[in-house]
């Protein structure tokens, strides 16, 4: 193929160009193994890896595939040792399986007995495993039922993931129909019904799941992972717990699940710092969860509170690590990630992996917005340069207060004000880190302020206020990163987050990317102090996006319009 | 010596009876019988029957002929009243009686080339081949495995079996295809009375008490009439994974261009900072280390990279003090060449290179570390051996053999002199390093360093050195098989760029000057940041120039974030500054620094502007001041932080001088200065040392260092002749105690020492004592110093002296001892 769209690196990345012809061809052959890195533009970067490699060979494809579609959409021809890696890579998957055996419960069966004898001979595996069946040439041996999770992730370590066919536990029975019609009320107290059902992309992202066990599935924010989240919990007709990050998520995920299954209020228990029901359907926070007291988690009597057929993890990229360590010990129920990205900050994607499993579904953010399902944004970095007041306090201060004295200029106010100004039709969020610089910013604004501190009531107060449009202006912290459903805000000013967090970035941009009424699109800004440390956090934290083809136009402050 | 002297009769007719044409022959395959030039063709026959001259011969013959070899003499013998055999009968020892027909060409085609060598003779009177003399001592006492002829059993070997007794068959099964030689079995009762009978039946001969052996006769009769049980008359074929020409030609290409770039890399890092060179002459582990990270390869690939541009004159010793490796000046001619020239010059330098870079990191005989670019580090039979292995690969052209399959084919080729396993998997791994090969396979650029012309025998065979023609060729192969320059980069608003194939030339350059790489290969992706931009217009490029010529190069304009990029780090580029001064004045009047700075009276400070109150000058600040005070005004000197000098304290007082004696005399003391002074590390001496003494004292510090680093005194027979070492000289007394310059002795040579009659406790005249005690057969007392620090005096005779240890004979005690050189406290004559 001498023109592919396709050119394959020896350092084990593809090059797609996004322009050929063949493009979308190559990437639907390619997306099975090769992960996602970059998505810009002209040439979207995919990489070979390991666990990419075995997620493909989870999903059922092989090697030969691999190499086809490889050697059928390059350019140039193939390196040799790539594709000589790629099948001992994928050979290495599934040598060794988690089975349950009639006799000795769960075990570990090797289709290789020198594979296991050489997971055997690690000093990690030591304790996970019992004793050998069939004496010291067999070739199995039995697992403690309570370390599969432990083993799974040591196993991926030593590079021999082991496939996991041991199975769930079916869990109590607990039937979830999805509903065919949404009801809402509108403000003079007439109901609203309209009809509705999954996106396709919604349906393929629950169908891969349901077909592999356990996985997760990435699904840009305003793509509607809550949907994916209910239809997962109606193939399976289960008990379900859901782990979200906070409370105000929590009643989200509740109000959610109300409109789009026939659950009943009665059946959706919220367990939390407030509250603490078990029905049916928990919704549980991790806050709560890895609450502790003297060195002891006492809400852990939760995960076996009831019989669950299904696991969910909402925003599963922030999952805390006591919530990894519960999470090994719940290998035989169903478990489903959904998260914007597998970018972690800590990189223990390898974990997620083998906790929670292999990524199920993928799709590029930049190819649902083509299909309209999230609104089209526009991404500005406002350059503002820094008073020659400023930029003396900012040169003389202690390294440690650069970044907060640079992300809340007192030249941001005026910023702010101007871009309010030139969206006078649009619900405008204001989003920062430091509260002392929110307070200005609301009263300079006249908006009221959500922070940590405000009351769950309040919030939902001002969130309603928001939605109905009483208020068009809300001025949040860090609090409304996560799951705030606010979905006609379609515009979102960050004044200063947290240092060059990607995922943040992805999370505060997800906000204003519900599709609006009129299909407007949605404008992100960041106000970026120039030539301080605050422009070098913005610059990574803006690669995520950048990568999945978001492009950010730089405008100078200066440049604005006046109020 | 023990050469059979040929029988002129019949070996020697047979030789006289050659035409000059299949002397030639001879004389082309055996290089060594026309050098010195014989004079008579008996004498010719001599030198060839000679054991030296047969065994050169034999160490590069294929497996096929050496079978052949065997065969003969075992069928044929080698004397004229030997049996003789025949070319057929030959076929059928070797391979039976069926032989496959190509098989059986194979074997007739080595028996006469083993004739062409005059290692089998044919006699022209009964027309028998037989084994020229010489040959039997060279393939040793068990030719095919087989016993010497011994007497003939007591009946037909068949028959004897028939009626042996239990364990016997097994005895012979286990001699039958050799080694001939057994122990006889004792403890097993059974197997003593099978051996017992064998030797009745004289199917087994005793050698002596222990070990039997089995006559030839009966081996050949056991293994019915074979000499060998699996011939191979034919080279086996390296096996490998098939790969097509598409695949191995962009590999090859890739690797080439890598190699390149890596040597080009090696030169920049050392034309920046040359490395060091080890005092035994190779590049440090460290350093090497610090090359592989610096080339982004492992340790090994560093060692070949550097090896490269060894080989090809890009880098040397620079022979200062301290030495350091640094690019020479022919490395700049080969920047300014293109690519594939750059390519071809390597390739060309590395086909004749007798460098061996596969051993770096191993250890040597004496358990050093063998470093890169270390001089002891070339082997003579390398260019020969990288021949053979590409020769191996040229056979298959589309098939990858790996390092096993190569060896089996060279194996086969010289079974005598078997190639070093080492060896063939590094030249394999340069070859794929340079591009040679590609995904394994022998690439047209490697074909292309295979010399086609006049073959060589081919053990002997080289290849060519390269002359411009040649390395004209090489970079045209090169340039065929590279993928068409690509003149494009697309930017992308993530701050990366893509060049969708091989950046061409002009593009490389630019990339190379503004951004950073990510990965390379097929294409390039690289990634602008604020340092990579800030570097190029350090370079020199302005922001325009630099957007000008990356919009050029993309066919999608320069996104919005890398123009901002570009200008940010232009407006932050040069805002700060160094420049350099002598001294400063300043004042708060622009008037007053305005009128100096245009005073021609004040010209020769060289002062300059900073700031509208700020002058810079060239002279110090006391000639400033002094200059100023002249112009009438009365400057105030002040210090660091601004605080006013008295004057006084900047009078001039000289640095750097010696001490007076009344001020208790004393090393010279030295003052900072911004460049460290080298000298200033090394030892001090007295203020009025002349150069030649310290000359000698260096020099003496120098053998000293060396040998102790050898464990062993500086050798004086090792001088070049002509140079006279110097004595060394007391360590401990003052430079003004050191013994004046004598002569050394040489080894064996005792008369140029003029030795103390009473003993010495001088290291090198303890040695030349005992050398003479050693030629002389004399004893010596030797006070030796204990493990413990405990001297203790031995009477002993020498024996040896080398390698830093002395081998000694006390007679009294009737021990032998051996003791190192540096134990011995001093020697005395007995």
């Amino acid at each position: 193929m001498p023109d592919g769209p396709l050119i394959v690196q020896s350092d084990k990345t593809l090059l797609l160009e996004v322009d050929h012809p063949r493009a979308a061809e190559a990437r639907r052959a390619i997306a099975p193994f090769a992960e996602l890195e970059r998505a810009p533009e002209h040439v979207h970067t995919y990489r070979l890896t390991p666990l990419g490699l075995w997620n493909a060979r989870a999903a059922g494809h092989d090697a030969e595939q691999v190499v086809a579609a490889l050697m059928d959409f390059s350019r140039y021809p193939v390196p040799h040792a790539l594709l000589v890696d790629v099948a001992e890579t994928m050979a290495r998957y599934g040598r060794l399986q988690l089975v349950q055996d009639p006799a000795h419960g769960l075990v570990l069966h090797a289709l290789d007995r020198a594979v296991l004898a050489e997971v055997l001979k690690s000093r990690r595996t030591a304790g996970l495993v019992g004793e050998r069946i069939g004496g010291p040439g067999g070739d199995s041996v039995v697992v403690h039922p309570s370390e599969r999770g432990h083993l799974k992730q040591v196993l991926v370590k030593l590079g021999w993931p082991a496939e996991d066919l041991a199975g769930y536990v079916d869990g109590e029975k607990h039937a979830i129909a999805l509903s065919s019609e949404t009801v809402s009320t509108t403000p003079d107290g007439g109901e609203v019904r309209k009809p509705w059902s999954m996106r396709p992309y919604q349906e393929q992202a629950v169908e891969g799941f349901w077909h592999g066990g356990s996985g997760v599935v990435v699904l840009p924010c305003g793509a509607g992972k809550t949907i994916v989240g209910a239809g997962a919990m109606a193939r399976s007709g289960t008990t379900t717990l859901i782990l979200v990050t906070n409370t105000v998520s929590a009643r989200q995920w509740r109000d959610e699940l109300l409109r789009r299954t026939d659950l009943s209020e009665d059946e959706i228990g919220e367990y939390s710092g407030s509250r603490k029901e078990i029905r049916p359907v928990t919704i549980a926070t991790y806050q709560v969860l890895t609450t502790r007291r003297k060195g002891v988690y006492t809400h852990l009597e939760l995960l076996d509170a009831r019989d669950w057929g299904l696991v969910l993890y909402d925003e599963v990229h922030l999952l805390p690590a006591p919530i990894f360590r519960m999470t090994a010990d719940l290998q035989a129920r169903r478990r489903l990630g959904l998260t914007a990205t597998l970018v972690r900050e800590d990189g223990r994607e390898d974990e997620v992996f083998s906790l929670i499993g292999p990524k199920r579904f993928d799709a590029p953010w930049k190819d649902i917005e083509a299909q309209g399902y999230i609104a089209p944004a526009d991404c500005v970095e406002v350059r503002l340069t820094l008073t020659e007041g400023d930029r003396m306090t900012y040169a003389t201060a202690e390294p440690e207060d650069k970044y907060r004295l640079a992300a809340s200029a007192t030249g941001k106010n005026r910023v702010v004000e101007r871009l309010v100004a030139q969206h006078p039709d649009d619900q405008v969020l204001v989003i920062g880190q430091y509260i002392d610089q929110l307070e200005e910013l609301s009263a300079h604004l006249d908006a009221p302020l959500i922070t940590g501190a405000t009351t769950v009531r309040e919030r939902q107060r001002l969130f309603d206020a928001f939605r109905s449009g009483e208020i068009n202006h809300l001025v949040v912290s860090k609090v409304a990163n996560f799951s705030i459903d606010l979905p006609e805000a379609s515009v979102a000013i960050q004044v200063s987050g947290s240092f060059g967090s990607r995922q943040e970035e992805a999370q505060r941009l997800g906000r204003i990317m519900r599709p609006k009424a009129d299909g407007r699109t949605a404008h992100f800004y960041a106000v970026v102090a120039r030539d301080t440390v605050d422009q070098d956090f913005a610059a990574h934290r803006q690669r995520f996006l950048a990568e999945q083809g978001y492009a950010y136009r730089i405008v100078d402050a200066e440049d604005l319009e006046p109020a | 010596m023990p050469t059979s002297r040929p029988q002129p009769a019949t070996f020697g007719e047979t030789l006289r009876a050659r035409g000059a044409g299949d002397l030639l022959t001879l004389l082309d395959a055996r290089p060594d019988l026309a050098t010195p030039a014989p004079s008579t063709i008996r004498s010719l026959g001599a030198r060839a029957t000679s054991r030296t001259s047969v065994e050169r011969a034999v160490a590069h013959l294929d497996r096929c002929t050496l079978d052949v070899l065997e065969a003969v003499l075992v069928l044929g013998g080698t004397r004229p009243e030997d049996a003789g055999t025949s070319p057929d009968a030959v076929v059928a020892a070797v391979l039976g009686t069926r032989p496959a027909p190509d098989d059986a060409a194979a074997v007739r085609s080595a028996v006469a080339d083993a004739g062409a060598r005059l290692l089998v003779w044919e006699s022209a009177a009964d027309g028998a081949v037989r084994g020229a003399p010489g040959l039997e001592e060279v393939l040793g006492p068990h030719p095919a495995g087989l016993g010497p002829t011994g007497p003939a059993p007591t009946g037909p070997v068949g028959d004897l079996l028939a009626d042996a007794p239990p364990g016997a068959r097994e005895i012979l099964a286990a001699l039958t295809w050799g080694p001939p030689v057994g122990v006889t079995p004792r403890a097993d009762p059974g197997l003593r009375a099978a051996s017992d009978w064998l030797v009745a039946h004289r199917l087994l001969v005793p050698t002596d008490a222990r070990y039997v052996v089995l006559p030839r006769g009966v081996g050949l009769a056991l293994r019915e009439g074979r000499t060998h049980r699996d011939a191979r008359p034919r080279p086996p074929r390296a096996g490998g994974a098939t790969v097509s020409s598409e695949t191995r030609d962009a590999e090859a290409a890739g690797a080439a261009l890598e190699s390149v770039r890596l040597v080009g890399a090696l030169l920049a890092l050392w034309g920046e900072s040359p490395t060091p060179v080890l005092r035994s002459g190779g590049l440090g582990v460290r350093d090497l280390r610090r090359l592989a990270r610096e080339l982004g390869t492992d340790e090994g690939a560093a060692a070949s990279v550097a090896e490269l541009a060894l080989a090809a004159g890009l880098v040397a010793d620079d022979g200062d003090d301290p030495p350091s490796f640094a690019p020479t000046t022919a490395a700049d001619d080969w920047l300014d060449l293109d690519t594939t020239a750059r390519w071809a010059a390597l390739a060309a330098s590395w086909a004749t290179s007798a460098r061996t870079p596969w051993s770096v990191g191993g250890r040597d005989e004496r358990g050093t570390l063998r470093a890169a670019l270390d001089p002891e580090l070339s082997r003579p039979w390398v260019p020969r051996l990288r021949a053979a292995v590409l020769a191996v690969l040229a056979e298959q052209p589309e098939t990858a053999p790996d390092d096993e399959g190569v060896l089996d084919v060279l194996r086969w080729r010289t079974p005598r002199t078997p190639p070093p396993t080492a060896a063939v998997a590094g030249l394999l791994a340069e070859a794929a390093l340079l591009g040679v090969t590609g995904a394994g396979a022998l690439a047209p650029t490697g074909r292309a360093l295979l010399d086609d012309g006049s073959r060589e025998p081919a053990h002997e065979a080289v290849l060519a050195p390269a002359g411009p023609g040649r390395v004209r060729a090489l970079a045209e192969e090169l340039g065929r098989i590279l993928p068409p320059a690509v003149d494009e980069v697309l930017l992308q608003g993530d701050l990366t760029g893509i060049v969708p194939g091989r950046p061409s030339d002009a593009l490389a350059t630019l990339l190379d000057a503004c951004a950073d790489v990510e990965s390379r290969g097929s294409a390039l992706t690289v990634r602008f940041g604020a340092p990579s931009v800030t570097r190029a217009l350090g370079a020199g490029r302005s922001a325009d120039e630099l957007l000008a010529a990356l919009g050029a190069h993309s066919p999608v304009g320069v996104p919005q974030p890398l123009e901002y990029l570009v200008r940010d780090a232009a407006r932050r580029h040069g805002s700060l500054r160094v420049g350099s001064a002598s001294s400063y004045l300043r004042t708060e009047d622009p008037a007053l620094v305005a009128g100096l700075a245009q005073d021609p009276a004040l010209h020769h400070l060289g002062l300059f502007a900073v700031a509208p109150t700020v002058l810079a000058a060239h002279a110090p600040a006391a000639e400033l001041r002094a200059a100023l005070r002249a112009r009438g005004l009365e400057p105030t000197v002040e210090g660091p932080g601004g605080q006013v000098l008295h004057a006084e304290q900047s009078a001039t007082r000289l640095a750097g001088r010696p001490r007076p004696a009344w001020l208790g005399g004393g090393p010279v003391r030295r003052t900072r200065s911004l460049r460290p002074d080298p000298r200033a590390a090394s030892v001090t001496a007295g203020p009025s040392e002349d150069p030649e003494r310290r000359r000698a004292r260096l020099a003496e510090l120098a053998d000293r260092l060396v040998a102790a680093d050898a464990g062993a005194p500086a050798e004086p027979a090792e001088r070049p002749a002509g140079t006279r070492a110097l004595a060394p000289g007391s360590t401990g007394s003052s430079a003004a105690g050191s013994p004046p310059r004598r002569p050394a002795a040489t080894h064996g040579d005792g008369a140029g020492w003029d030795l103390p009659p009473g003993g010495t406790t001088e290291p090198a005249d303890s040695l030349a004592l005992l050398r003479e005690a050693i030629d002389g057969q004399r004893h010596v007392l030797l006070e030796i110093v204990g493990a413990r620090g405990t001297p203790e005096t031995r009477r002993v005779r020498p024996l040896r002296l080398d390698a830093g240890r002395l081998r000694a004979l006390d007679t009294a005690r009737d021990a032998e001892l051996t003791v190192a050189v540096h134990r011995i406290a001093s020697v005395r004559p007995a």
